[in-house]
């Protein structure tokens, strides 16, 4: 009975409504999707504000009289003299892997036409990057299956890795293919049943980037069946700017979320340069005081608090990573310019590409001699450590020698030689687009075109050759491919298997 | 206030455009603020004498001070001022028991305005500054409906 009348006491306690403090102000002054409002003498920073009619704004300039608030959205309904309250809440995204497959915007709303997304959690999109205390140093490899990436540059899951080029030099592209990459890899264990590995889930960003590249993007990543394992956050070019810088930042929340629950994430934030060209934009409408090239003093701070998000955590939190491979768009191969060198600068690395190389033919076009990863090497597999460690710096001898050998024909044997191989191992790394090579490959023919398995071979014909030994070694050596990948090690049992493997395939190879 | 007018093409009417104020006269006028105010609350007669002696003694970009000065008057006296809606008149007792509780919360010197509002159905609602308490039926009912909608 007294459970009864306790029960009916607090359902007449809910039903009632206290009357609550409300902090208001009206706009003063709306352009350019930022408002300017009196009043709200509450409101905290980045909190979301609530025009009325859905319309929400975030405030971003507290100043002594008012506040300047960026809207979110559609905002040629709202009018001046418009009440405006505080909400008490930062802005959120939802987050989890109800996300996988889809295509949302900035919000987190979807966009791709195929119904509301079921989630349970959300996460405030400004968060603070883990500590030091949570972080662990990167061990375990982000496969790209792009060749001259995994042996020469390799990325490190937890890493931050550039992608720096001009325009159409093939950084999206590195982006995508790395999605696919891991896409496959995810299906191929999940097939296996292999409870050890550790899928890698990817999140696509699109900044300031055409409605139809966008498209494209997602065209491709349906085709190659990746999207399961993707999410696709749309801020194009007609979006808001506000949209636009937020984008990353909601990305960033998604890709948290596999990281603080002991997931592995990969982020590609395509492209920064816009997305600092769309916070200029709100800074300089919300009358912030600019810098150099007009952009805001705090442009630094914008992405390296973005990509300081980007972490492994230790077992003790975790063990969860989210790797970021942002893309930096360079003016005539400008790596000095404003955003470029800060982006460079907060990374672990970049991967530049060359446009002179992708019209030589060379795709990927990266450049060796300015390509860099700080940490990944503590990743890379071993067997591609035992492969692949010398040819950085043979591919760079090799430039030097062959732009030498332009003066002078009359060469000595061991530099014509230095230089034949040089051309050969040019004609392995490249990779036509979307065509993601697995570690166990890469290895057994970088390991065959270091062993002067390759030099009798023509260079026209190395890909003819390379093509070849992968599928007589995916097919007709699969025992070998399959032990390797297992022991992802060359040892010497293995490596007279692969020799002789390698060496069969030659004498049948016209 | 002397704003300058000019016509420009936004949702079909004219609006002020605001005036420029430089830093210089953001300053001069936040001064002239403070020295008006006596123990945190403002003096209209020094308000009052502030304004004639600007006027009499045009200081370079004056007008730019006054409009400033005017706007800093205008966000203290709403700081300052509780309105309090409600549905029909209310009776003398509970207007001193609502201002009584009010100066309590928000100190002396507080100027407190009563009006009819028969939007409001019931209830009452009262504005301090940019903080509102709406107890009225009309924000409940906005609030039920919000709940239906999110629901």
């Amino acid at each position: 009975m007294s459970t009864l009348l306790q029960d009916i006491e607090a359902q007449i306690a809910g039903v009632k409504t206290a009357v609550s403090r409300q902090n208001v102000g009206s706009v003063r002054e709306i352009g350019d999707g930022v408002a300017k409002i009196e009043g709200l003498t509450d409101a905290m920073l980045n909190e979301m504000l609530d025009f009325g009619n859905g319309v929400t704004g975030l405030a971003l300039n507290l100043e002594e009289t008012e506040v300047g608030a960026i809207i979110l959205g559609e905002y040629s309904g709202v009018k001046e003299g418009q009440e405006v309250r505080t909400t008490g809440r930062l802005l959120q995204v939802p987050v989890g892997k109800g996300l996988l497959g889809r295509v949302v915007n900035t919000l987190g709303q979807p966009v791709d036409g195929k119904g509301p997304i079921k989630n349970e959690t959300t996460y405030p999109v400004e968060k603070i990057a883990p500590g030091i205390i949570k972080r662990k140093s990167v061990t375990q490899p982000v496969q790209t299956g792009i060749m001259a990436i995994d042996a020469m540059i390799p990325i490190g899951r937890g890493q931050r890795e550039l992608i720096i080029g001009d325009r159409s030099t093939g950084k999206t592209t590195i982006g995508i293919d790395t999605i696919i990459s891991n896409a496959r890899l995810n299906k191929a264990a999940e097939a296996a049943g292999d409870k050890a590995f550790r899928p890698l889930y990817s999140v696509y960003v699109g900044v300031g980037q055409k409605q139809s590249n966008i498209a494209r993007v997602i065209n491709v990543l349906e085709e190659a069946g990746a999207m399961p394992y993707t999410i696709v956050v749309a801020a194009s070019a007609s979006d808001s700017a506000t949209n636009q810088y937020l984008a990353p930042f909601s990305g960033c929340a998604m890709g948290e979320w596999f990281m603080d629950n002991g997931m592995d994430a990969l982020i590609i934030y395509d492209d920064l340069s816009k997305h600092a060209v769309a916070y200029r934009q709100v800074s300089l409408v919300l009358k912030r005081p600019s810098g150099r090239e007009a952009y805001p003093g705090d442009v630094f701070y914008l992405h390296s608090r973005l990509l300081e998000r980007s972490a492994r955590l230790g077992e003790k939190y975790g063990d969860g990573s989210l790797t970021a491979l942002p893309i930096i768009e360079t003016q005539l191969g400008d790596v000095s310019a404003y955003i470029p060198t800060n982006v460079i600068s907060i990374t672990d690395g970049q991967i530049y590409l060359e446009t002179d190389l992708f019209y030589q033919g060379v795709r990927p076009a990266i450049s060796v001699g300015l390509s860099v990863s700080r940490v990944g090497s503590a990743a890379q597999i071993k067997a591609m450590k035992q492969v692949a460690g010398r040819i950085k710096l043979d591919l760079a001898q090799f430039r030097e020698l062959a732009a030498f050998a332009q003066f002078g024909s009359d060469l000595d044997a061991a530099t014509q030689a230095k230089i034949e191989r040089g051309k050969r191992i040019v004609e392995v790394f490249k990779q036509p687009q979307y065509n993601p090579i697995t570690v166990e490959a890469q290895a057994a023919v970088l390991w065959a075109a270091q062993n002067g398995h390759m030099d009798d071979v023509a260079v026209e014909k190395i890909k003819d050759c390379q093509n070849k030994l992968t599928e007589f070694l995916t097919t007709r050596k699969s025992e070998l491919m399959a032990k390797l990948a297992m022991e992802k090690a060359l040892s010497d049992a293995l490596t007279a298997e692969l020799k002789s493997a390698v060496t069969e395939f030659k004498q049948n190879y016209k | 206030m002397t704003v300058a007018r000019a016509r420009h093409y936004s949702g079909g009417r004219t609006r002020p455009l605001q005036m420029k104020i430089s830093k210089q006269a953001r300053r001069d006028a936040k001064q002239l603020f403070r020295a008006c105010s006596v123990n945190g609350l403002l003096e209209d007669n020094r308000v009052r004498q502030v304004v004639q002696l600007v006027i009499g003694q045009k200081p370079r970009g004056y007008i730019s001070i006054l409009t400033h000065f005017q706007r800093l008057v205008k966000l203290d006296l709403e700081r300052r001022t509780a309105k309090i809606e409600s549905a029909l008149e209310l009776p003398e007792n509970l207007r001193a028991g609502v201002q009584a509780n009010l100066a309590r919360k928000y100190g002396p010197g507080l100027a407190v305005s009563f009006s009819q509002n028969a939007d409001l159905i019931g209830g009452l609602r009262v504005q301090v500054g940019s903080d509102v308490y709406d107890g009225s039926i009309r924000a409940r009912l906005a609030e039920l409906a919000d709940g239906f909608q999110a629901i």
